[in-house]
């Protein structure tokens, strides 16, 4: 209110900048902008998070580790009954325990089956007379290719169409597409650098065009770049702190709204993603890193600008 | 102090508007700069406060040649030069008080100084009662004593002001001219561009008359006859 007074009365109030930079036009497109911004910067690096946790989860679960599969059909198409397989599976696990590559197994019961299948057909589904196939659950002391084989060759020896799973086959096609979803997260973090910069420049430079000549009377004053570079890079600073923090805010809301209502999402391929201190660190310096690719933005922009005066 | 020699300036492509032009200004000399509109009187100003650079010729200030000198030494020499513009160039979000301590503070003088010297000037053109106000709600007048007293406020070496008292009444154009005056006796050049006839009789100073791009220096004859009576 008494600003709003003294402006009217024509009183000057505190001096900010020697340049009138406070009233420029497009202040709040430019806030707006950043905070955009910020907040895209803030959902690109939480997915990067989620997917590198995902990544984490997915081979550190599986690894050195392999699924037996007893088919429910035979290979000429009979199906087995539950009695079969099972003594089929005694005859694996056997076979299993007598190889000193294989460090410990498990057997799945119906019931694990049941559970394994209960995200893709809903819980409570009667599988009924369904057949389902036996699995036994394997941990090998190495994945390599030798251990690999004499696997196989114990499985042969029980029944021909025995399987084994190594998981590697779609690990890898998993790994390289999440890998890839990270690096188009780094991409879009990347990009919103350069938008940052590419904005927050284009802005500077309308406003040294806009102030031209207040700008060329504080260089024939004898001002040294250095001085007026500071106006600009103080008020981009400033500009982008602000637009920063309130995406940054809002950004940190979404990130910790979203887990409130995901909780009933029952999937097992997505993490419980939280954030840790490490990652609140990184969060919190999102909106200083904008602030700091903003300032020199500025800085470049002006000095580019000021170069071309005499 | 400043030597000018077969200094010309072209715009771009066009045809020069200062041509040949060679003079030299003695530390502590007063000058006028006189002739008619067009004839080159801003774009000398501007070669002067280093607005411009020649398009050929030689510029010497403070004894270092201008045209040798890198970018970034040129502030230095700027900064001992005092400008008053025609139409005042005030910054429209400073008040009276900070836009004539710019100079000082971008000379990087303690605040405390920049405060004293100023409060003193202003109290002195007697704007005193208008320090914290916006140039914009002052009158023209006002807005012109403003601007001298900013090109004033660092005693600079030299003062270069481009019709000073064009829209002063008598009383307080004869002033800032004694203010002018006073500065010339601390040892200030000072070259005044004007079409006031009166005010170049009336000071008698040596009057540099520009007329289409060629300079041409002469003494009053009255200043002169004064001058040789004050020795005698």
């Amino acid at each position: 209110m008494g600003l709003f007074r003294d402006r009217k009365l024509g009183v000057a109030t505190k001096r900010q900048y020697d340049l009138p930079l406070d009233k420029s036009e497009g202040t709040s497109f430019i806030i707006l902008l950043i905070g955009l911004m910020t907040f895209l910067g803030f959902m690109a690096i939480a997915a990067s998070f989620v997917l590198s946790a995902m990544t984490e989860r997915w081979s550190s679960g599986l690894e050195n580790k392999a699924t037996i599969e007893i088919p429910a059909q035979t290979k000429q198409g009979k199906i087995r009954t539950d009695a079969q397989i099972k003594t089929l599976m005694n005859k694996v696990s056997k076979v299993m325990r007598a190889n000193p590559s294989v460090k410990s197994i498990e057997i799945l019961e119906k019931q694990d089956i049941q559970d394994l299948l209960e995200p893709w057909l809903g819980e409570g589904s009667d599988l009924g007379d369904i057949p389902l196939p036996g699995l036994v659950s394997i941990e090998l002391m190495s994945s390599s290719q030798p251990v690999i084989k004499s696997i196989e060759r114990d499985l042969k020896s029980v029944a021909n169409n025995i399987r084994l799973d190594t998981h590697r086959d779609w690990l890898t096609d998993l790994l390289s597409f999440t890998g890839s979803l990270q690096f188009s997260a780094v991409l879009i973090t990347l990009v919103i650098g350069v938008t940052t910069a590419t904005s927050i420049a284009g802005a500077v430079s309308s406003r040294v065009a806009i102030h031209k000549k207040d700008v060329e009377l504080l260089h024939l004053m004898g001002a040294s770049d250095e001085y007026i570079a500071k106006q600009f890079q103080r008020h981009a600073l400033l500009l982008t702190l602000r637009g920063a923090i309130v995406g940054g805010i809002i950004g940190g809301a979404v990130l910790f709204t979203i887990p409130i209502f995901s909780a009933d999402m029952a999937t097992t391929l997505v993490p419980d993603f939280s954030l840790n201190f490490i990652h609140l660190l990184i969060f919190m310096t999102v909106p200083f890193i904008i602030s700091g690719i903003s300032l020199l933005a500025a800085r470049m922009t002006v000095l580019r600008a000021l170069a071309k005066m005499p | 102090m400043i030597v000018f020699e077969h200094v010309g300036l072209r715009y771009g492509v066009g045809p020069e508007v200062l041509n040949n032009v060679n003079f030299a200004l003695e530390p502590g000399s007063f000058h006028f700069l006189s002739g008619p509109s067009g004839a080159g009187k801003t774009s000398l100003m501007n070669l002067m406060f280093l607005g411009r650079r020649p398009t050929r010729g030689l510029i010497s200030m403070f004894g270092q040649n201008i045209n040798d000198l890198p970018r970034h030494k040129l502030m230095h020499i700027r900064q001992r030069i005092g400008v008053v513009f025609q139409e005042f160039r005030l910054l429209p979000n400073l008040s009276t008080f900070d836009n004539v301590a710019l100079p000082l503070r971008i000379m990087g003088r303690p605040e405390k100084e920049v405060k004293s010297n100023v409060n003193e000037l202003l109290e002195w053109v007697g704007l005193g009662d208008y320090k914290n106000a916006l140039p914009q709600t002052l009158s023209g007048g006002q807005q012109q004593r403003i601007a001298i007293t900013r090109a004033v406020v660092t005693r600079p070496r030299l003062l270069l002001a481009d019709e000073p008292t064009g829209n002063l009444d008598d009383e307080i154009g004869y002033r800032l001219m004694g203010l002018f005056d006073q500065l010339n006796r601390m040892g200030t050049t000072i070259v005044i561009a004007t079409h006031n006839v009166q005010m170049m009789e009336k000071f008698g100073h040596p009057r540099m008359i520009l007329d289409a791009g060629h300079l041409t220096i002469e003494q009053n004859k009255s200043w002169i006859e004064k001058k040789i009576k004050d020795v005698f």
